[in-house]
């Protein structure tokens, strides 16, 4: 009989001792994966908050702005350099900005504020900002006349009061309405709490400004705001600029202080016509490898002072934290496969230990040693592979719900993430490396505990053990 | 009797009854030091707020929060003075200036919160005096110094007022802190090189270290090459009580570390006197009075009373102004909660197993007890008790060792130097001291208690069901 068989035919002549040892191995491996999944999935989903809705992952930018962002290491934006970055296959978006600071006042407050001049039809293939506008803004006075107007079908909680939404579907998921009765209360919410918006263009100066900024200032739509900085060389910057629009950026730090203007007008206003701080380069593929080529293959193409920036460069301080507590999530799970091995190897001592005199009587009869020995490996590897089988088939219809339905938290949970600069998301990461690194780590538990019932076997005493 | 044997019975296996305890011994001592440096971070975090960023209580004109308007006092000062001298459980309090600005030197300017205090009052409620970095100056020194300001390490670095030199004193300074030659012989490289800012030391020098240098040696590197000359000079720019822009030039007196970027460089700190002359506001006039209360639990009570007394007055504790820190403690522990629970059930799955394997190799035996009259509540509590043992020696084990890591490594602390940056971004010192409260081990027995006794019952059941005539009969 083949090796494989017998060794699946043993593992079923102590059912129950099996199955113990492969529900140990499934219940780690389920909590590895959902831990790692939650966590991986929370990165990613910050990640893509920040570099798709703001750095993007390639930028071309003079070659002294990034270390020290003033206005004048900016660079001349010609049709020439377009033209070189459209050539790469890769390029999906070629995207103008021009970032400054500035004080923004309106009445007696003053503030300082980010000043980021965008091509408003381009930005749509990053950051889309238009999408990012305020739709929905409750108060205490619209949670009133809803709740009243809906009496008995549904009562929005006053907690919500003095936030904004800029989708009717963040709303109906903070406000914790289920899909069946928006039809119902939507109209009703939309009523009471409807907030209109303009958009910006090129060619019209007008800006856009974050919602916490806004409500910092006391501003709204069609009022006026007065601009006051440095601009390029030395020269004073200053412009009068009325409110089209009132955004909702997810990262509340930057939701304090964001001015969005065209950026016309906003080389206009620094006094640098033609000039941009940066090129966000828009991607198709946005691989570790296919990055790496294109810093490399851009970088040389283009003129210094110009440089190749990547996306890793640019968010240093995230990766920083992101590692920090990706390593406590590795200890954790580490402790958890720690006990799980400890529990393999009583198994494995215990069934060496018990079938002593059936291995005498194996070998003795004529079976190789080196035979035994794989038949027994192959039943640790079978109990390692169940249960890691086990475990990830389980854990994946958790891991996919999460996927499509994010942890959020509300309340004072979520206020606290906002306060922190994060999105109160936790979406799960489907499936992916990590996957396959519980396999890699069970079976090198595995490994390692076979080596004992190996070496028993290997200098086994025949007549000892049939005494056994 | 029942006790004996089932001590006995744990040690006819040994080397079985090792494994399991061994396990449990490491899952223990795991669980307990890692939530005990969760812990510490935390309590570093909660310290350090209360110690030096906001104290217990704080009391404000209404409004004031709402921008930080400079024109809004509290209103009555002496009278207010007057009510929390005569609230109990107030250890001390200070009051304060506070005016938004932005802080300049030739290269580069950062908008600020520009606090006046008095800074010998300041050291009966923060230990801020006590963070200054070595070699910077110190804490508002003398009383003739003019204009004196003390900023953040962070600030500095921002200003560029803290620059990265290499230089040969630096290089044999690291000599000594076990950096190889090797590593040191590529920084020799920059030797008299001054670095424009942080950012460009950081490229510079990592861009010629190797993956593995960078990592263990980097910032090592990074701490001896900072220099800064003292009494370097910043300019403070803000409005005056007419809403006129005034700039004025502070010496710095020194340079603060508090471990946590955002407080590091946004507060600057300068003498009240010398900040209500330049603003012109009335001399009697305070935006902040912060207080110091004896103990802590009375947090709440305190504030009720103060709110009630003082009704023209904001008044807000810590864990209203940073309800962070309270939720963050909650939410710790509460994932730690889950984690042992997952560890223990982790372990449980060992313990069955082994138990199991004790009830199927003694069947014979156990029938033979049943047999003789052993009733079956003692056969029950025979192999509980037994469980019940192995799971608390490996507890106990692993709460011991648990208690001796602690103890060694909470003398010195666990230094993360690498993570450093983030996580003082988020408040949290990358240097961490373990620590844990006492309860924590009586509650880890109780569970470790729980998980034999529950871990024990399917084998145990598994006895009971024993028929003894035919259990006489295996072999």
């Amino acid at each position: 009989m083949k090796n494989y068989l017998i060794a699946w035919r043993n593992l079923w002549r102590n059912k129950r001792r099996t199955l113990i040892t492969v529900a140990s191995v499934f219940f780690a491996v389920f909590f590895a994966l959902i831990m790692r999944s939650l966590q991986l999935g929370t990165y990613d989903h910050m990640f893509r908050n920040v570099i798709e809705s703001y750095t993007g992952y390639l930028q071309v930018q003079n070659k002294d702005f990034w270390d020290t962002k003033t206005i004048d290491n900016v660079f001349q934006h010609t049709p020439e350099l377009d033209r070189i970055l459209e050539q790469d296959n890769n390029v999906s978006a070629v995207i103008p900005r021009f970032e400054s600071f500035a004080l923004v006042s309106s009445g007696t407050l003053t503030k300082g504020v980010l000043v980021i001049g965008i091509d408003p039809e381009k930005e749509a293939f990053l950051s889309n900002i238009r999408s990012k506008l305020v739709r929905f803004r409750l108060n205490a006075e619209n949670i009133k006349s809803i709740n009243s107007e809906l009496r008995g079908k549904f009562k929005a909680d006053t907690v919500l009061a003095g936030r904004s939404f800029s989708s009717a579907s963040s709303l109906l998921l903070e406000m914790g309405i289920a899909d069946k009765d928006s039809a119902d209360v939507m109209p009703v919410i939309r009523k009471h709490a409807s907030f209109s918006n303009g958009y910006i263009g090129m060619g019209k100066p007008g800006a856009l400004i974050g919602d916490r900024l806004a409500r910092y200032l006391n501003v709204s739509v069609g009022d006026t705001l007065v601009l006051i900085g440095q601009g390029y060389q030395g020269t004073t910057a200053a412009g009068k600029y009325r409110i089209d629009g009132v955004v909702k950026i997810p990262q509340p730090d930057l939701d304090n202080k964001i001015v969005y203007l065209p950026v016309d007008a906003c080389q206009e206003l620094y006094n640098a016509t033609g000039m941009l701080t940066s090129i966000v380069v828009g991607v198709k593929d946005n691989s570790d490898e296919e990055i790496d080529r294109m810093i490399q293959s851009l970088g040389s193409a283009i003129q210094p002072p110009l440089r190749v920036i990547g996306w890793r460069e640019m968010n240093e301080l995230m990766i920083n934290q992101m590692d920090a507590d990706s390593k406590s999530g590795m200890v954790m799970i580490a402790i958890l496969y720690m006990v799980i091995a400890f529990g393999i190897f009583g198994t494995v001592l215990m069934m060496t230990a018990e079938r002593r005199r059936e291995f005498g009587v194996l070998v003795a009869v004529g079976m190789q040693k080196t035979k035994l020995a794989a038949v027994v490996s192959l039943e640790m590897m079978y109990i390692g592979f169940m249960g890691v089988l086990s475990g990830a088939v389980v854990a994946l219809p958790v891991i996919f719900y999460g996927y499509y339905h994010p942890l959020r938290f509300s309340g004072e949970w979520g206020k606290m993430y906002e306060d922190y600069g994060m999105e109160p998301v936790m979406p799960f990461l489907p499936v992916d490396w990590y996957f396959l690194w519980q396999s890699l780590v069970i079976t090198v538990i595995v490994m390692i505990a076979i080596i004992y019932p190996v070496r028993k076997i290997m200098k086994m005493k025949v007549v000892n053990s049939l005494k056994a | 009797m029942i006790w004996k044997t089932a001590w006995k019975n744990v040690w006819r296996n040994k080397v079985r009854s090792l494994v399991v305890i061994a396990s449990v011994t490491s899952g223990v001592f795991a669980a307990i030091f890692s939530i005990a440096f969760m812990n510490g971070m935390m309590a570093q975090r909660v310290d350090a707020a209360l110690d030096q960023e906001i104290s217990h209580i704080q009391l404000t004109g209404k409004g004031f929060r709402l921008n930080n308007d400079p024109s809004v006092f509290i209103p009555q000062t002496e009278k207010t003075i007057d009510e929390i001298s005569s609230t109990e459980g107030i250890a001390s309090s200070v009051s304060r200036r506070i005016i938004g600005g932005m802080a300049s030197t030739a290269s580069k300017s950062a908008g600020v919160e520009i606090i006046g205090i008095d800074p010998e009052a300041e050291k009966r409620i923060f230990t801020l005096d006590k963070t200054i970095m070595p070699g910077t100056g110190g804490y508002f020194g003398d009383a003739e110094a003019k204009d004196p300001v003390l900023i953040g390490q962070d600030l500095a670095k921002e200003l560029n007022i803290i620059r990265f030199v290499i230089d040969s004193a630096v290089i044999s300074n690291l000599a000594k802190k076990d950096i190889p030659p090797a590593t040191l012989g590529k920084l020799k490289a920059f030797i008299g090189t001054r670095f424009a800012n942080e950012k460009k030391f950081n490229k510079t020098v990592s861009s010629v270290l190797s993956v593995k240098e960078k990592k263990k040696y980097f910032h090592l590197i990074k701490s001896e090459a900072w220099s800064y000359r003292e009494g370097s000079r910043l300019t403070l720019t803000f409005l005056d009580k007419d809403n006129n822009q005034v700039g004025a030039r502070f010496r710095i007196t020194g340079i603060y570390d508090t471990k946590n970027t955002i407080f590091e460089i946004s507060s600057v700190f300068v003498r009240e006197m010398d900040l209500q002359k330049l603003t012109g506001f009335d001399k009697n006039s305070v935006n902040e009075i912060i207080l110091r209360i004896d103990d802590i639990e009375q947090t709440r009570k305190i504030t009720e009373e103060l709110r009630a007394k003082l009704p023209g007055v904001e008044v807000m504790n810590w864990k209203e102004l940073q309800p962070d820190l309270a939720m963050m403690t909650d939410y710790v522990q509460q994932i730690y909660g889950i984690l042992m629970v997952i560890i223990m059930a982790a372990l449980a799955f060992g313990i069955v197993n082994t138990m199991l394997m004790v009830v199927l190799e003694r069947t014979k035996e156990l029938g033979m007890l049943t047999a003789i009259g052993m009733n079956k509540r003692k056969v029950f509590s025979m192999i509980m008790l037994e469980s019940v043992f192995l799971s608390v020696i490996g507890g106990l084990a692993g709460m011991f060792v648990a208690w001796i890591v602690i103890l060694l490594t909470a003398r010195n602390g666990i230094n993360f130097l690498q993570y450093a940056e983030g996580m003082e971004a988020f408040g949290y010192s990358a240097h961490v001291y373990p620590e844990i409260d006492s309860t924590f081990f009586i509650m880890m027995t109780i569970l470790v208690i729980l998980t034999g006794i529950l871990s024990s019952v399917y084998p145990a059941l598994k006895a009971l069901k024993l028929n003894p005539v035919e259990a006489i009969r295996t072999e």
